[in-house]
């Protein structure tokens, strides 16, 4: 006989205890996995130097230790760095083949511009002008890196400069073929145009000469170094990022490297297609993507929740309409994309460039996909979230609010912005919040509507007319999928992936945490005034 | 009270109401034209293919053997049976001076064929002239745009010295790279074949050499009455009068290949489609059809003809069979003048005109335009098909392609070459969208409602209030960091630890039903007896734990002992069942990750929207807390739950980045957890950037997009029809 314990279904209880554990436990090993490897980063880890049983030495760090299976040994993965030298960052290693560790104190790592890091030892500097020599060749090399440091802005203005001519030399170009275009070649204007042309020519000539100078200078002040087996190397300061010897650095000089790093990271261009560097131009994009967005999606999505709710008259059409709005919500976002790729880009941009831009046919301005298709397909996209939560807390507000209103001979629209709108703004915030963090986490429409993996220029910059909403742009979401599965060597963008990603959670869960936390607090509320 | 005040504050309330109004309407209206827009760049698909005739001053006074149009429409050319080649504007005049291209002008043109741009041409003393025609845009200063005519002679061949006379005779060129070379085929009055080759090689000093064979195929005991060659050269098909097909392949020394009794009545006429795949034969009887060699067998090495396609019969005896040049379309026409154009792939009757009687036809490259000689005179037809490969069939249905060995579903919009044959098959993409979403809602739903239902009905309120939100929260992580950790992270490590995972479905449901146990024994012990209950969860995480820890320990061994050291490699002698490292478990997991959620939060609501009276009269009535909950609380909310099911299937469906990133994107259709598939929605993300606009592929892929509007569409509305009535059911509660 059963005993009660069964028949009362006690087990089951444990049974749905056991799900609900199983979906924290799933959460907390996502949340674990992400913190872990993202804030890991940028921590320096020791360099450890292998002895091996055949004689040869390797020097990296290790980047996991793991037992396969039984049948395997144990062995360790070593990031050997070196790209130029070995063509493979990473080494797996057996662990009995390790004859001895060693953690040597003069062990150095660079961070290159390009070739990702260098490990090994420092032999020699040769420096052009050498300034006061400091003992010691690290030393050195400090003070010359200090010193390209000091000369770096120098170089910078030129090359800022360039770009400043190449653009103004390629607006001269549109105008001239808008000349063309009209067949005014002969004009006045247009010899103007291409003596001013041939002018800026000359300047960028010069300019370009100035620049290779100062670079052939700088590339003469050069160090030279040895890897674990003995190989020489020798590495030209400038292409130098950063210079430190992991096994002899304090707590505090690691903590001061993790900041350096975690700054380069929001401030800085990528380098090496993506993998390392910064993600300046990602989270612009994403944030430029998402406030062109908000100023499309918001006003008209409550606009639609306003009129469904106070000034549409509650009938079968609304019914129907309210039905579509959620249909709408589950439309998969792909179909937006698609949507945005027939509609915006090759619909209204294709027909915006024969109006506007008809000298620069073929090649499209507004006919390509472009960061205002990208934000105008999202905004679509998050409409229905707006009218929903616009819909819900205009519902919420009790009704007695509204009457007493019009009681004291209001209008309705006074109604609506001085006492609708206001109580129900709680609610309208918590669906811009939801609709944010949807269009911050969205990637498939985006990739139909013009995200690139390198942008060559913001769409927001210094250059007339300082907006360029048809300039493809760089996002966070894509970023992840791009360097993820796309790059070339994947195994060493997995940091860079990490750390993309843990920014975008970051971003994603604060934001849905205001909203769904404001939105329980408006719930009580108007709990209590019911 | 200000009168003016109180006008304009009704003005303002007036024209809030109009734009308000208006800015309502269009946004919903907008919403609406989503839909519109999307399926009206894909219905073009379905538009049947229409004509329209064009005008001309073109008067042809001499009999023609040749005829053709060039791709923008505006010249046509002839060569008569003199020799003589002309080409005309439409107005009539001729562009320019004629060719003669004759030597003897006393000869006739009794024969032509054509291979690629070449013409050849067979006179009536045996001589054989091969001439390349084809039309190039040139722009004058004034960027004005004329169509100039290349003509170029590639060859002339004299007459056999031996042998029977010639009826029919076939030139190719190769263009293959490692054995360029030209070959001749010809017919004679004896019914037997003749084929020179002629090889070009180069030595290893540059030295160009010519090496000249010829072969003799004896007559075959019908007559033959059609011949057909592969455009390199290679492949020599013949039709007879007794319904016979041959196929010799004639790289080398010829070797009869096939002998096929196709037909009972005579094969009239044959045709290379257009890559050389397939061979369009056509009988006396008007039927046409299409023929490919086909592996018998899986081992079997040789191919045999068979039959592949029918196509739209003739009234009457198929006089010739032409290729297009652009597609694998094949313009017929019959002894009576009823001119056809199919496409094979489709199997679509794309034009049917009747025009009498037609003497000779022509497709130009682009298959843009048609020209026939009639018995009225020249007929210029501008065509309008442009997708042409495109049926309900070759949609949804299993199509035989070429070089496949049976008829399949399959998805393959593009490859290198111009002959590909384009697969369109929608089929497999959508059984990759069911499978998908089938195993990713066998691992969610049970998770998420049982979930559910332990936080609303035993959890203690002020850890609901944690464990909601934080749920919450969950449903906004962006799914390119699902994908991007399953892909990345779960999948080796469960390539690596299959087993392990296979013996978690075992041991820990053991592991736990052993809790139970000991715990029901451990009732009789007061500290655990008095314990408070609704944390029942945490207590079970160690269980839970502890079995996948197990298994992960014992997993080595049992790979070891029973699938011989390595389980997919068993897995595959045993069952032939393959592993992809990007498969179905993971996607069930990723995809079950990002549903959880949704439809968590949408149970949970409207567990907690059950009138607490209907819980406590249960409960005072002595039941259970799970009889309660199962038989009570649960049916009052079950249209709750099955909306947020039915949501969550919605997103599972159209979820695009976990698919792109953690299967393999094959489109197979395979029910195996262990294989990945290819669903619409990545469908579109791979393969848009690649499409033309308006091309058949770009309004392809629209079309998925409809479908997965639809199947959302379908999922959403069906979810809150039931919900409300399930909800008007459950009301009497």
């Amino acid at each position: 006989m059963k005993s009660k314990y069964w028949r009362e279904g006690e087990p089951f209880v444990w049974g749905s205890g056991a799900a609900l554990a199983l979906i924290l436990l799933l959460i907390l090993t996502l949340l674990v996995v992400i913190f872990k490897n993202g804030l890991g980063v940028f921590w320096v880890s020791p360099l450890s130097h292998l002895e091996m049983q055949d004689g040869s030495k390797l020097m990296g760090e290790v980047v996991q230790s793991s037992v396969m299976s039984m049948r395997d040994e144990p062995r360790s993965q070593l990031k050997i760095a070196n790209r130029d030298l070995y063509s493979l960052d990473f080494k797996w290693v057996s662990d009995k083949d390790i004859k001895q560790v060693t953690y040597p104190q003069d062990a150095i790592l660079i961070e290159r511009q390009e070739y990702g890091n260098f490990v090994g030892f420092l032999s020699s500097v040769t420096l052009l002008n050498q300034p006061s020599l400091p003992s010691g060749e690290y030393a050195t090399l400090l003070a010359g890196l200090d010193d390209l440091k000091a000369n770096m802005p120098e170089l910078e203005a030129v090359k800022s400069q360039i770009s400043d001519l190449n653009y103004r030399v390629e607006s001269l170009d549109h105008k001239l073929a808008k000349l063309r275009f009209r067949g005014e070649e002969q004009g006045d204007d247009f010899q103007q145009l291409t003596m001013q042309k041939e002018l800026l020519q000359t300047e960028f000539q010069t300019l370009v000469t100035t620049l290779n100078v100062l670079q052939a200078r700088l590339m003469q002040n050069t160090a030279r170094f040895t890897d674990a087996s003995g190989t020489m190397l020798t590495i030209p300061l400038s292409a130098m990022v950063r210079v430190y010897k992991p096994n002899n650095l304090s707590f505090f000089a690691k903590v001061s490297l993790y900041l350096q790093k975690t700054r380069e990271l929001f401030f800085d261009e990528p380098r090496e297609s993506n993998t390392e560097g910064g993600l300046f131009p990602a989270i612009f994009g994403t944030v430029l993507l998402i406030i062109i967005m908000a100023i499309f999606s918001f006003p008209l999505g409550v606009i639609a929740g306003v009129y469904l709710r106070e000034y549409a008259r509650d009938g079968f059409m609304v019914r129907l309409v309210r039905i579509a709005v959620n249909n709408l919500a589950g439309i998969p976002s792909i179909v937006y994309g698609i949507f945005g790729l027939a509609f915006f880009i090759y619909g209204i941009g294709s027909s915006i460039d024969q109006i506007f831009f008809p000298a620069q046919l073929p090649a499209p301005t507004f006919g390509t996909g472009g960061i205002l298709w990208a934000s105008l397909t999202l905004g679509l996209l998050t409409i229905p979230v707006v009218i929903v939560s616009t819909e819900e807390a205009l519902g919420a507000i009790p009704g007695g609010l509204r009457e007493s209103s019009y009681a004291l001979g209001a209008t309705k629209f006074q109604t609506l912005t001085r006492i609708l709108i206001p109580l129900a703004s709680p609610g309208i915030m918590t669906g811009f919040i939801l609709a944010m963090a949807r269009a911050a986490g969205e990637v498939a429409p985006l990739m139909i509507t013009g995200v690139v993996k390198l942008a060559p220029s913001l769409a927001l910059d210094g250059q007339y007319p300082f907006f360029h909403l048809n300039r493809k742009f760089m996002h966070l979401g894509f970023h992840i999928y791009d360097i993820g599965f796309q790059s070339p060597n994947v195994e060493a963008a997995k940091p860079m992936v990490f750390v993309t990603t843990l920014l975008l959670i970051g971003i994603v869960i604060a934001l849905a945490s205001t909203a769904i936390f404001m939105r329980n607090r408006m719930k009580k509320k108007f709990a209590i005034a019911d | 009270m200000n009168k003016k005040l109180l006008k304009r504050n009704k003005f303002y309330d007036k024209l809030a109401h109009y734009v308000i109004t208006i800015g309502g309407v269009a946004v919903i209206l907008s919403v609406v034209a989503i839909l519109v827009l999307i399926v009206r760049v894909s219905l073009p698909l379905f538009q049947p293919p229409t004509s329209e005739i064009v005008d001309h001053k073109i008067t042809v006074t001499e009999p023609l053997a040749v005829i053709g149009l060039d791709d923008y429409q505006e010249n046509v050319f002839t060569i008569d049976q003199k020799g003589v080649l002309s080409v005309f504007s439409l107005q009539g005049q001729e562009t320019v001076p004629p060719v003669d291209l004759g030597i003897n002008h006393d000869a006739h043109i009794i024969f032509t064929s054509r291979s690629r741009t070449e013409y050849s041409l067979l006179w009536d003393d045996g001589r054989l002239s091969v001439v390349g025609i084809s039309f190039r845009p040139v722009f004058n200063a004034e960027g004005t745009r004329s169509i100039e005519p290349q003509i170029a002679m590639q060859g002339e061949y004299a007459s056999l010295p031996t042998g029977s006379p010639l009826l029919q005779s076939f030139f190719a060129t190769s263009v293959d790279e490692d054995a360029p070379g030209t070959v001749r085929v010809n017919l004679h009055q004896d019914n037997s074949v003749s084929i020179f080759r002629t090889s070009i090689s180069e030595s290893l000093f540059g030295d160009v050499e010519e090496t000249d064979e010829s072969f003799v195929i004896p007559a075959y005991f019908e007559t033959i009455s059609a011949l057909a060659l592969s455009e390199d050269g290679r492949q020599l098909y013949a039709g007879t009068g007794g319904g016979t097909l041959l196929h010799w392949d004639i790289s080398a020394a010829p070797v009869l290949e096939d002998t096929v009794p196709a037909f009972k009545q005579p094969i009239t006429a044959l045709g290379m489609v257009f890559g050389s795949q397939s061979l369009a034969v056509g009988t006396a009887d008007g039927s046409l059809t299409t023929w490919m060699g086909v592996r018998d067998s899986d081992q079997s090495t040789t191919k045999k003809l068979r039959r592949i396609h029918t196509l739209t019969s003739h009234d009457s005896p198929v006089v010739a069979i032409l290729p297009s040049r652009r597609d694998k379309s094949l313009l017929s026409w019959s002894a009576k003048g009823e001119l056809h154009l199919d496409h094979m792939t489709s199997e679509r009757n794309l034009y049917n005109f009747a025009l009498g009687s037609v003497s000779l036809a022509s497709l130009n490259d682009r298959g843009k335009g048609l020209i026939a000689l009639t018995a009225t005179g020249v007929q210029l037809l501008k065509l309008h098909n442009p997708h042409p490969e495109v049926s309900f069939k070759t949609l949804f249905g299993k199509v035989w392609y070429e070089n496949y060995d049976s008829p399949e579903y399959a998805w393959q919009s593009s490859s290198g070459s111009d002959d590909f044959e384009p697969k369109f098959s929608i089929t497999p993409l959508l059984f990759g969208t069911i499978k998908g979403t089938i195993y990713a809602m066998l691992f969610a739903l049970p998770l998420a409602i049982f979930g559910a239902v332990y936080v609303s009905q035993f959890a203690p309120p002020h850890l609901q209030q944690i464990i909601k939100p934080t749920v919450e929260v969950m449903a906004s992580v962006p799914s390119v960091v699902i994908g991007f950790l399953i892909a990345l992270m779960l999948a080796p490590f469960i390539e690596t630890h299959l087993v392990a995972l296979i013996l978690c479905f075992l041991l820990v449901p053991l592991c736990f039903v052993g809790f139970l146990f000991l715990w029901h024994y451990g009732q009789r012990f007061k500290a655990i007896h008095e314990m408070k209950s609704g944390f029942e969860f945490l207590l079970v995480l160690p269980v839970i734990l502890g079995g996948v820890l197990l298994s992960y320990y014992v997993s080595p061994f049992v790979e070891n002992q029973f699938f011989a050291g390595n389980f997919t490699q068993y897995m595959f002698e045993n069952i032939g069942a393959t592993y992809d490292q990007r498969n179905c478990i993971i996607i069930a997991f990723g995809l079950g990750f990002c549903v959880i959620p949704l439809i968590f939060s949408i149970s949970e609501d409207a567990l907690s929207n059950v009138p607490s009276g209907l819980r406590h009269a249960s409960l005072a009535l002595g039941a259970s807390r799970w009889q309660t909950a199962w038989r009570v609380v649960l049916p009052s909310a079950s249209p709750g739950i099955f909306a947020g099911s039915m949501i969550g299937l919605g997103r599972a469906v159209g979820e695009t980045m976990i698919i792109l990133m953690a299967t393999g994107n094959t489109p197979i259709m395979d029910w195996s957890i262990f294989n990945g598939m290819r669903t619409l929605s990545a469908n579109i993300a791979v393969e848009i950037p690649e499409a033309p606009v308006d091309g058949t592929l770009y309004r392809v892929l629209f079309l998925c997009a409809v479908l997965l509007f639809g199947m959302t569409f379908i999922v959403n509305t069906g979810a809150e029809l039931i919900r409300d009535r399930l909800r008007k059911k459950y009301a009497q509660y």
